[in-house]
């Protein structure tokens, strides 16, 4: 908490700005890039997503993880190159880059595989361009991750995910305590004997459980005597009708879906439906968050920066859909 | 009437999901910009229809004590897999997943399922654009395993159980390496999807591709790992289960 | 506030009827005033806490059972209605807070029953202002709960159960996983809460003397299905679990009995009562030798260098305060705990160098949470489980472990026992290996004084030539019970290693409630004491 009233917080700051912020910007940024096959837009947008990191970030311990991000990235694009010399499609171009004795060999199943051989130039740079597309995927959502509080975003999950979003919490709150109690358990263990080999398990795995089921019911039961399971004034209708309008929003996606994959393209009419289908997603969630009354005591406004954060997000998104960042 | 729209709507996200998941294998298009759209939308669609499954189950009327035992399954899976990761091929979450979502149904296995990959992510830092992807294969492990048939001699209810755990691993490892080959083959190469083409061409390089990288071996530690930890716990955990639950008075409204 | 008319509750048998027989509670009758302070008591297992949990509707619901009668609040009968419909009216606190605890942060925490009942944001704006500072929170607000003192979580529980606007506040042993301060703590806040806000407060307590002079009034629930209500004095004619003061008054057959050790003290004065020495036992040869032990974890020093002597038929309790090493020192010696330096000699070798089947023959003991040893799904699995381990004739853990408790049918589940029927098992499965060193980490915590004085005869029992007990406590009145030799133990360094009467007597720190009543020396327990 000490981050929160820290004097040197600036205005992009994590602990200022609001999680969902960073994850709309991340998604934005993934989505952008996943669309592109330009390489220099591609680094660009890996680029960008590591300086933002490196400015907004406070010292908190999942903002240290973009460094495991960059060093995935690294490896999806090493891997990509690899693989597209070592399983290249033989097609006989001219601007031949590389010789290597060629391999056959037959797995049973399909065409027999013919190894190395001759690499072309152009292969190899459609195989960066794959790999930086991934890279920069997954550095989008890297920066998503270094720059918000997890707990905070669990907090400002919608009221439909009231209840997942319990579970979760609950969870992570108990799993320091349970790895507590393996240790504790693991160890009582050898008082008793068979503390090797796989017998054991049961014999750890067993107080556990019953510790922390047992633990769970003291939980539930803290949770319905303080007021949990009060139903808000939904009435019958109001959940015949999300169950309604959840049914349509999966169907119109599951049908868009279908159409993307099985019919050639009319006109986009496949992104029409799914469209139609995310619109419906919004209702739905809308009409699940209504159903029971709480007052949310915390609140994490949206403040000018987040604003800021989407809107540039936003942009960039509308950028690569118009096909800016194509060749 | 609530619960049969419930189940359809269920169906047709289980549908939506294979789809998306093996898209490769159907996708018509060979127009590369045509397919990169595709490949987008299917990023944005699966954690979407991912929360629209867990906001049905969760919208009944869920009690403090389901999410309660919830919470510690959660927990207790996701802290087995951080004790059981960087072995390779040891997958432990799948086997709590099984057993929990054979005692308590279907939904719950579901939303076990999909949070235990959720909070190991969070407590490892594993999140990254595969994460819906996880959650969704492994609820829907969770949700297979809600329909396990049940049967009073034991020797069959262990062959129906490490049946399907063998079926789940096997079939979850197969969803996920179909989901990132496309991104890590990528086209052109002698392994890669080809738009458009006989899905029968399509599958058996994607067989070639799980060969080649070694995925059916990872399937298989995971299908060994799941079936050896089902038969020796299996009996004493869905005792202490089943126990719990009745203790509780829950049972499989979910 | 609370009016109970008739109220009965059953649990339900294995076949999911009701136990109509011998009903938990049964045609209860009892009122309960607008800022009163109740005490709640009982032996264990009597249904202290299924008492409170009729009261909020966690019984039945929760607990499954049959509930019958009126249970009016506020003149309201809220009889068989779900735990939710109560939290406005009653606060609910359960023994270990870290257990119920929904959120991260103290003020989300506290704000939870507030939001679940759509309280308005200016209201409980106002009421997180009023409850932190009665509580002392104000500071923590921010704070994740998991950085707080037992006590100071206890607070925020408290607070929590009452942001609602509840007046009556049910504590299910709420001070038994704190120390001597962080229960003092609570305890004054309770009395507070129940003075100045007019909070009726329901507090189920085995350690009764602690609380007794603080209470308007007592509520035993006997056990029987009778649940009585009056003033503390006339309240504890019962044995089973009256504490040491009380005990020595009913022996000494006073009338009204004390309640606070002044009122014993001067009636003691008046008339002392005659006393046997107390009887410790000379010790046998040495059974095990503990030489330059050392346990460090990272930079803390647990156990400093220390050497030890346990010889048999001796049962030396090691006592100090929460941190003071006495569970590192304990399974240093038993050999599977970390040691940093020095080693322990018996007569099989050091424990350590041994294979754990080897080092279980040597020394045994009983862990802090005896139920971790338990993993089986019946009693006669657990027992035939440790028969074959041991490699003893079948049946040779039962007969023991039912001359520790008596008769038990053995299908039942081992998690279905009682915590001192869990703690016997325990120590049954342990004894059968028949190694001459016992350790017994904590062994009282959780049981009530008749099941304390069960173990402390079943202690004298296991006397042996060629036994050695160690036990690790801060149970000052089980020590004065059983102890031939006291060890304290302080920031990992032996500072005093006696006679039990030297440690527990008059004037000491440790003295036990009969030393400081009595004021005689050599009179540590009430045992002693001839009618």
């Amino acid at each position: 908490m000490s981050v929160l009233t820290s004097n040197r917080a600036h205005f992009f700051s994590t602990s200022r700005t609001h999680p969902g912020a960073w994850w709309l910007a991340g998604l934005a940024l993934s989505l952008s890039a996943s669309l592109s096959s330009n390489l220099v837009a591609l680094i660009a947008i890996s680029a960008g997503a590591m300086f933002i990191v490196r400015l907004c970030r406070d010292n908190a311990p999942w903002s240290r993880s973009i460094r495991f991000y960059l060093f995935l990235g690294a490896i999806v694009v090493l891997l990509r190159v690899i693989f597209r010399v070592i399983f290249n499609l033989a097609d006989a171009t001219q601007d031949v880059f590389l010789t290597l004795p060629s391999i056959s060999i037959d797995l049973g199943i399909g065409n027999s595989l013919h190894l190395l051989g001759s690499v072309s130039f152009l292969s190899i740079q459609a195989a960066l361009v794959d790999g930086f597309r991934l890279a920069a995927i997954i550095l989008s959502i890297g920066m998503a991750n270094s720059l918000a509080n997890p707990r905070k975003l669990l907090r400002a999950t919608p009221g439909a995910l009231y209840e997942i979003a319990t579970a979760v919490s609950i969870a992570i709150n108990l799993a320091p305590q349970l790895i507590a109690s393996l240790k504790q358990v693991r160890r009582a263990r050898g008082l008793r004997g068979h503390s090797k080999g796989i017998k054991a398990l049961t014999g750890i795995i067993i107080p556990v459980l019953e510790d922390t089921i047992e633990q769970s019911m003291q939980l539930a039961a803290s949770m319905s005597a303080r007021g949990f399971g009060r139903k808000g004034n939904r009435t019958h209708l109001q959940l015949l009708l999300t169950r309604v309008s959840t049914f349509l929003t999966l169907t119109l996606l599951t049908v868009g879906v279908a159409m993307l994959l099985f019919s050639p393209v009319q006109q986009h009419v496949d992104l029409m439906v799914i469209l139609a289908g995310l619109v419906f997603s919004a209702i739905t969630l809308k009409l699940s968050s209504t159903r029971t009354t709480r007052t949310k005591y915390i609140v994490q406004r949206w403040q000018l920066a987040d604003l800021f954060i989407v809107i540039s997000s936003a942009l960039i998104l509308l950028a690569a859909f118009s096909g800016v960042f194509s060749k | 009437m609530n619960k049969l729209i419930s189940r359809i709507s269920v169906g047709v996200a289980g549908l939506a999901s294979l789809l998306i998941f093996t898209w490769p294998l159907f996708i018509s298009t060979g127009e590369q910009n045509e397919t990169l759209l595709a490949q987008t939308v299917f990023i944005v669609l699966m954690p979407l229809v991912l929360i629209l499954v867990l906001i049905e189950f969760a919208t009944g009327d869920i009690s403090s004590k389901h999410l309660a035992l919830l919470g510690v399954l959660i927990a207790l899976n996701a802290v087995i897999r951080l004790l059981g990761a960087g072995t390779a091929g040891i997958e432990t979450a799948f086997f709590l997943i099984i057993l929990g979502a054979f005692v308590f149904g279907s939904g719950f296995g579901f939303i076990l399922g999909a949070c235990s990959i959720l909070v190991s992510a969070l407590l490892t830092g594993g999140i990254g654009p595969w994460l819906p992807f996880q959650m969704m294969g492994a609820a829907l492990v969770g949700l297979g395993a809600g329909l396990i048939p049940r049967s009073k001699r034991a020797w069959l209810q262990k062959v129906y159980l490490v049946g399907y755990a063998v079926f789940a691993s096997f079939s979850y490892g197969g969803l996920l390496t179909m989901w990132n080959w496309p991104y890590l083959a990528g086209t052109g190469t002698q392994l890669s999807y080809v738009a458009g083409d006989a899905i029968i061409a399509n599958l058996s390089r994607f067989i070639q591709y799980e060969i080649v990288t070694g995925g059916l071996v990872w399937d298989m530690g995971r299908a060994i790992t799941t079936s050896m930890l089902i038969l020796l716990t299996g009996t004493a955990l869905i005792a202490t289960l089943k126990r719990a639950a009745i203790r509780a008075g829950v049972g499989r409204e979910l | 506030m609370i009016e109970i008319k008739n109220l009965s509750f059953s649990y339900l048998n294995a076949e999911g009827k009701q136990k109509s027989e011998n009903p938990q509670l049964n045609r209860v009758n009892l009122k309960i005033e607008a800022g009163e302070f109740v005490l709640v008591c009982g032996p264990t297992g009597s249904g202290k806490s299924t008492f409170l949990q009729t009261l909020n509707g966690l019984a039945p619901n929760f607990t499954g059972g049959v509930i019958t009668g009126e249970l009016l609040i506020n003149g309201v009968d809220l009889l068989g209605a779900e735990p939710h419909e109560f939290s406005h009216l009653i606060g609910y606190v359960n023994q270990q807070p870290e257990g119920a605890f929904v959120a991260d942060l103290v003020l989300d925490e506290i704000v939870y029953s507030a939001e679940q009942l759509a309280i308005s944001k200016e209201q409980i704006a106002k009421d997180v202002q009023r409850l932190s500072r009665l509580l002392g929170l104000e500071d923590m607000l921010d704070s994740p709960l998991a950085t707080l003192s037992g006590g100071q979580q206890q607070r925020v529980a408290i607070a929590a159960a009452l942001i609602a606007g509840a007046k009556v506040l049910l504590l299910d042993e709420p001070t038994s996983a704190l120390d001597l301060q962080g229960a003092t703590e609570v305890l004054t806040l309770l009395q507070k809460l129940a003075k100045e806000e007019g909070v009726s407060i329901l507090l189920a307590e085995h350690r009764i003397s602690r609380v007794i002079g603080s209470v308007d009034s007592v509520i035993v629930v006997h056990g029987d299905g009778l649940v009585t209500k009056g003033k503390p004095a006339e309240q504890f004619n019962d044995t089973r679990f009256a504490p040491p003061i009380i005990e020595l008054g009913q022996k000494l057959g006073w009338n009204p009995l004390p309640i606070s050790t002044r009122q014993a003290e001067q009636l003691w004065e008046r008339a002392p009562a005659a006393f046997e020495p107390k009887t410790i036992n000379q010790p046998s040869g040495i059974v095990c030798e503990v030489i330059d032990l050392e346990v460090t974890f990272g930079l803390v020093s647990a156990v400093k260098k220390t050497n030890l002597r346990l010889f048999g038929n001796q049962i030396t309790a090691l006592m100090g305060e929460n941190g003071s090493g006495k569970t590192s020192l304990c399974w240093a010696i038993q050999g599977s705990g970390t040691r940093t330096s020095g080693g322990v000699k018996t007569s099989a070798g050091d424990p350590k160098s041994l294979s754990v089947q080897e080092r279980l023959a040597v020394t045994t003991m009983v862990p802090q949470r005896a139920a971790d040893l338990l993993f089986l799904n019946s009693l006669a699995d657990e027992l035939h489980e440790s028969d074959t381990f041991a490699k003893v004739p079948a049946g040779t853990t039962a007969n023991l472990f039912q001359k520790l408790t008596g008769r038990i049918d053995t299908s039942i589940h081992p998690r279905d026992l009682s915590a001192g029927q869990q703690l016997s098992l325990v120590l049954a499965l342990q004894l059968v290996k028949d190694a001459p060193v016992l350790i017994l980490d904590e062994p009282t915590r959780g049981l009530d004084y008749a099941a304390k004085r069960a173990l402390a005869n079943q202690l004298d029992l296991l006397r042996d030539e060629k036994r050695s007990v160690l036990l690790a406590t801060h149970d000052i009145e089980f020590v004065a019970m059983v102890a031939d030799r006291v060890l304290v133990l302080k920031e990992g360094l032996i500072i005093q290693d006696s006679s039990p009467l030297e440690v527990l007597g008059h004037g000491s720190e440790l003295a036990s409630q009969v030393a400081e009543v009595t004021n005689e020396p050599g009179l540590i327990t009430i045992g002693q004491i001839l009618k």
